[in-house]
């Protein structure tokens, strides 16, 4: 999982950058308030920030303010450093927007503790939003299926019946096989769009939309055991 | 004729209608409902001894029908027919007494075949009687 460190001491920044290497983060660490911002603006920002109190420019406090101000897509895990043991500065720090604290100086292993905990919490939210989109796209599927099923075996189920009026050489019979094939054809999408069962994408229009990948997303037992 | 007579259940009056030009050109005696609770209306008066049923329908759905048909009238078979397969469990089907489902659009030639194994099934049992 990839970190942000904030921390302007440069001592503390080498330890906790190297203690956070050691246990299998992606750390990318700054110096000031300003940076963790610009970090934290960017494309694909680390979820989980390592957040010192004390900084010039932007504090920590003022940080966490600024970030649960806005409407971001991704979960963000704020982690606060803090020399301010007492209960009244733990208190604003949560206020503020962070998720949990640790006091400076930092014992290792709490910390470590402290950043499992906190990954644990992103992973939770990150199932509970992969769950909440299957939904919506299960009663999407839901929905559509039922209205386009009920037109699709009327004219299905007429142009059956048509076809079976007219002499095989009678070129209107051709017509007719050609409409009842292309109700078949969505009639097939329809029945996948019903086996939906996970959540998948893929690009659209060169990468720059994401749309639901029918195929993948309702791969069927056997054919997820064939790929 | 009352021995080969159909009942079609299903809340679309265009499907009711297609599926009465079907079923009566395949040599049946088929009547239509809108409803579950018109359906049970007609079973008071006449015999069916084949059902397709809609499993959504207004009020009452598909399911509980079946239930109350297959009850009252255990020499019948009853198929459901459905636009969305994932809104009932198979069990409920089986348990409700439906014989098989088939997910909408179904190929009338797949329901004729249906209807035809019904009746030879029927003809089994009251030869069995």
């Amino acid at each position: 999982m990839r970190v942000l460190l904030a921390e302007d001491d440069l001592t503390s920044r080498i330890m906790l950058q190297s203690v956070l290497s050691k246990w299998g983060y992606e750390v990318t660490s700054v110096s000031d308030g300003e940076e963790a911002w610009n970090v934290l603006q960017g494309t694909n920002a680390p979820p989980l920030v390592v957040l010192d109190w004390m900084m010039p420019g932007i504090d920590g406090l003022t940080l966490c303010r600024k970030l649960r101000a806005q409407d971001r897509a991704d979960p963000l895990y704020i982690l606060l450093l803090t020399s301010k043991g007492e209960p009244d500065d733990i208190v604003r720090g949560l206020e503020a927007g962070a998720d949990d604290y640790v006091a400076k100086p930092c014992d290792n292993e709490e910390l470590r503790a402290r950043i499992g905990a906190g990954e644990r919490v992103l992973q939770l939210l990150a199932e509970v939003a992969r769950r909440q989109k299957l939904q919506g796209v299960l009663e999407m599927a839901g929905a559509v299926c039922h209205e386009l099923n009920q037109p699709l075996h009327i004219v299905a189920g007429y142009s059956e019946l048509l076809v079976a009026d007219l002499d095989d050489n009678d070129p209107r019979a051709e017509t007719l096989r050609v409409i009842k094939a292309q109700v078949d054809r969505i009639g097939e999408l329809t029945r996948r769009i019903m086996c939906i069962t996970n959540y998948r994408t893929k690009g659209y229009l060169g990468g720059c939309r994401a749309i639901v990948d029918i195929r993948e997303a309702s791969q069927t037992l056997n054919e997820g055991a064939n790929a | 004729m009352n021995n080969s007579r159909i009942l079609v259940v299903d809340d679309e009056a265009l499907i009711c209608e297609m599926m009465k030009w079907a079923f009566t050109n395949a040599g049946y005696d088929v009547q239509t409902a809108e409803s579950a609770e018109k359906a049970l209306e007609l079973i008071k008066t006449y015999k069916y001894m084949v059902f397709f049923l809609d499993l959504n329908l207004p009020g009452m759905n598909g399911i509980e029908l079946c239930r109350i048909i297959r009850k009252d009238n255990p020499l019948t078979v009853a198929y459901a027919v459905t636009g969305y397969a994932s809104t009932f469990e198979v069990f409920d089907c089986r348990e409700a007494g439906f014989e098989d489902y088939f997910t909408k659009p179904v190929e009338l030639k797949t329901l004729f075949q249906a209807a035809e194994q019904a009746f030879q099934k029927l003809a089994r049992w009251k030869r069995d009687e």
